[in-house]
């Protein structure tokens, strides 16, 4: 087991810099997830930790030991690909063993490790299987098991759930999760899903074109966004957003009217920064956090356009002038398109935001 | 349906007509003739002939032999040249990639005549490059086109350099076919370039590899040009004599039709022999 950290990594492609500085620490056993929209660097700044990539910048650090020119091999990592990258000739249990043997590990030794993989993962039937006779969910249990094997200080996953279908990427996702318990070493896994970031993380990293935008626990992330590309990424549906304008400040608070709502007004508390008066500011308010008529501080019609019933909860997609809401509802069921409706917003259940993006608070 | 099907067929007509008439008919006609006596008019079936004389016959004996001799020592050798340079010309280390990748499948494009005119130049006793490259290393000359041990290494030098360019563009394309994530597994594990050629490339490239062979073998089994040309007629003494040439001497120089197509059917069932043979040695485990 090791903690992993990244002093002021870089990367360059050519000319062309694609992560500008990254700064993370990752503590023995904790598993973490990169988190970003396609591009923004997340995979190439795990494949530098496995040292598939070279680094053009800064240090990268397992066990507190640099590993900036030491080999992917000697670095006690394992790493899940998204393609799975088995052997295809092989059968699952030379999969399983080929780094062991082709190393001269003691067969006794090997045959325990893998055994022991097959049983954490419950593939032992498949053993003597070869990889395009199992199932892409078997596929990806036999690519984490040759990791399991190696015996690593630090697991990488690179997006492994993402060639599977979504009832079984909810089951591998708890998989992983108990992998995680179970094994207790410090896990990096990169996706794009915001959704199996939350779940599986204990502190999820957001990247955006090559930059750390922010870094916490998943719920940290969720309610207290630094800017609001991690407001809208996090989340899901995502967060709505309404152009505003400070029209006053006073007593610790600005007053903004939603300029798309017919003038409505809002009371929002601040603590530390107060936006001009007639700054244009944006208003970020989360699907739950539409409330009926009169419960909030500041109410504004709106007009279902289409709704979502998901069983326990309806997703009401609904135009209000020239932006789309989505609000979530328990009793929705019965809102279809073309209904008018109230929304109530509440101030301390809203952020606000100013117009490059960062956070008023 | 059915009048689509027959819409489409009386389209494919003039073509199935060809067909029939410019393949199917001469492959029928020449086992039918393989049959029959063709040195005498009119021509008369006996069955013996043809097929008695070929296993009784010194000089198919001795193009067989010749044939199987290349093609044991020439198609190996190729084809283990074709994987190193396919392996060459996919490195990330190569500059001018494009230009090794032209000059390694020029052979195949050049004129058969042209190449073989040079391979004789080349190979001269007096005046060939090859006996003054041996003669500067302090080696003797040899004499290529008089002795039978050296006319075969010639002829399979000469269809090798033809040949492992052209082997190595398709071996290339089995290389890119890999993932590349695949090697990068391996490299996790711990494994050496050396070693994930021999357990990764080589076993993934199988498929591949069983396709140039056996392109290679029916190649060879035809074998016809190099002999012709370059050992004037499989010289010396019918030392470098192949089945092709036996065949075209047969057929087209004593006018032998059943006896030549005897000789065809014998090698086409030579080459599907042993390419079943190299699939069944080859073939995927269950």
């Amino acid at each position: 087991m090791a903690a992993v950290t990244l002093t002021n990594v870089i990367k360059r492609f050519g000319s062309f810099e694609v992560v500008h500085g990254a700064n993370i620490d990752i503590a023995d056993g904790e598993f973490v997830v990169f988190v970003g929209p396609s591009g923004c660097g997340k995979s190439t700044l795990l494949r530098m930790i496995a040292g598939l990539e070279d680094i053009s910048g800064g240090d990268i650090a397992i066990g507190g030991k640099v590993m900036n020119d030491v080999e992917a091999a000697d670095r006690g990592i394992a790493m899940v690909f998204q393609s799975y990258a088995l052997y295809p000739h092989m059968t699952v249990e030379q999969n399983l063993s080929f780094g062991l043997r082709m190393n001269g590990n003691p067969k006794a030794d090997t045959d325990r490790r893998v055994k022991r993989a097959a049983e954490i993962l419950r593939i032992d039937e498949l053993m003597q299987r070869r990889p395009k006779q199992l199932s892409g969910g078997q596929r990806q249990r036999v690519a984490i098991g040759r990791a399991i094997v190696r015996e690593p200080q630090v697991f990488l996953f690179d997006e492994p759930l993402s060639n599977l279908d979504a009832e079984l990427r909810v089951q591998m996702r708890v998989e992983i999760s108990r992998l995680h318990k179970e094994l207790g070493v410090t896990m990096i896994y990169v996706t794009h899903d915001q959704t199996e970031a939350m779940t599986l993380a204990d502190r999820i990293v957001v990247l955006k074109a090559g930059n750390v935008e922010q870094i916490g626990a998943p719920l940290d992330l969720y309610d207290d966004p630094a800017n609001r590309f991690v407001a809208g990424f996090i989340g899901s549906p995502k967060m709505n957003f309404l152009s505003a304008k400070v029209v006053d400040t006073s007593n610790s608070a600005a007053i903004i009217e939603l300029v798309n709502h017919g003038g409505a007004r809002l009371r929002k508390p601040l603590r530390d920064a107060f936006p001009a008066i007639g700054a244009e500011i944006v208003l970020g308010v989360r699907p739950e956090h539409f409330f009926e008529v009169g419960e909030g501080d500041c109410d504004i019609p709106v007009k279902a356009d289409v709704a979502e019933h998901l069983g326990s909860v309806s997703y009401v997609y609904a135009n209000a002038g020239p932006e789309e809401l989505i609000v979530e509802r328990e009793a929705s069921r019965q809102r279809a398109g073309g209904d008018h409706f109230t929304v109530s917003i509440k101030a301390e259940r809203s952020l606000l935001f100013d117009k490059s993006g960062a956070r008023i608070r | 349906m059915r009048t689509q099907n027959a819409t489409a067929y009386r389209f494919l007509t003039p073509y199935l007509l060809i067909f029939v008439v410019f393949w199917i008919w001469p492959i029928i006609s020449s086992f039918l003739i393989s049959f029959q006596a063709t040195r005498t008019v009119p021509w008369r079936f006996a069955p013996a002939f043809n097929w008695g004389r070929l296993i009784g016959d010194p000089a198919f004996y001795n193009a067989l032999k010749n044939t199987l001799l290349i093609l044991v020592i020439q198609v190996p050798v190729m084809i283990a040249l074709a994987i190193g340079m396919a392996v060459l010309l996919n490195s990330p280390l190569l500059k001018a990639r494009g230009l090794y990748r032209f000059a390694f499948f020029a052979p195949v494009v050049v004129g058969e005549v042209a190449y073989s005119a040079v391979f004789r130049l080349m190979f001269s006793l007096d005046f060939g490059i090859v006996n003054k490259l041996l003669n500067s290393i302090g080696l003797p000359k040899v004499d290529w086109f008089s002795n039978v041990t050296p006319a075969m290494a010639l002829i399979m030098i000469a269809v090798t350099w033809r040949w492992a360019g052209y082997n190595a563009i398709i071996i290339l394309a089995g290389l890119q076919s890999i993932p590349e994530d695949v090697y990068e597994a391996a490299t996790l594990d711990r494994v050496s370039k050396v070693k994930q050629f021999f357990h990764i490339t080589l076993p993934l490239l199988k498929p591949v590899i069983v396709f140039c062979a056996v392109l290679s073998i029916i190649g060879t089994m035809q074998l016809f040009t190099e002999p012709f040309l370059i050992t004037e007629r499989g010289g010396p003494g019918g030392g470098t004599e192949t089945l092709g040439l036996l065949l075209y001497r047969q057929g087209f120089r004593s006018l032998n039709f059943g006896y030549a197509s005897a000789v065809a059917y014998t090698m086409a069932g030579l080459a599907i022999a042993i390419t079943l043979v190299q699939l069944w040695l080859m073939r995927e485990p269950k």
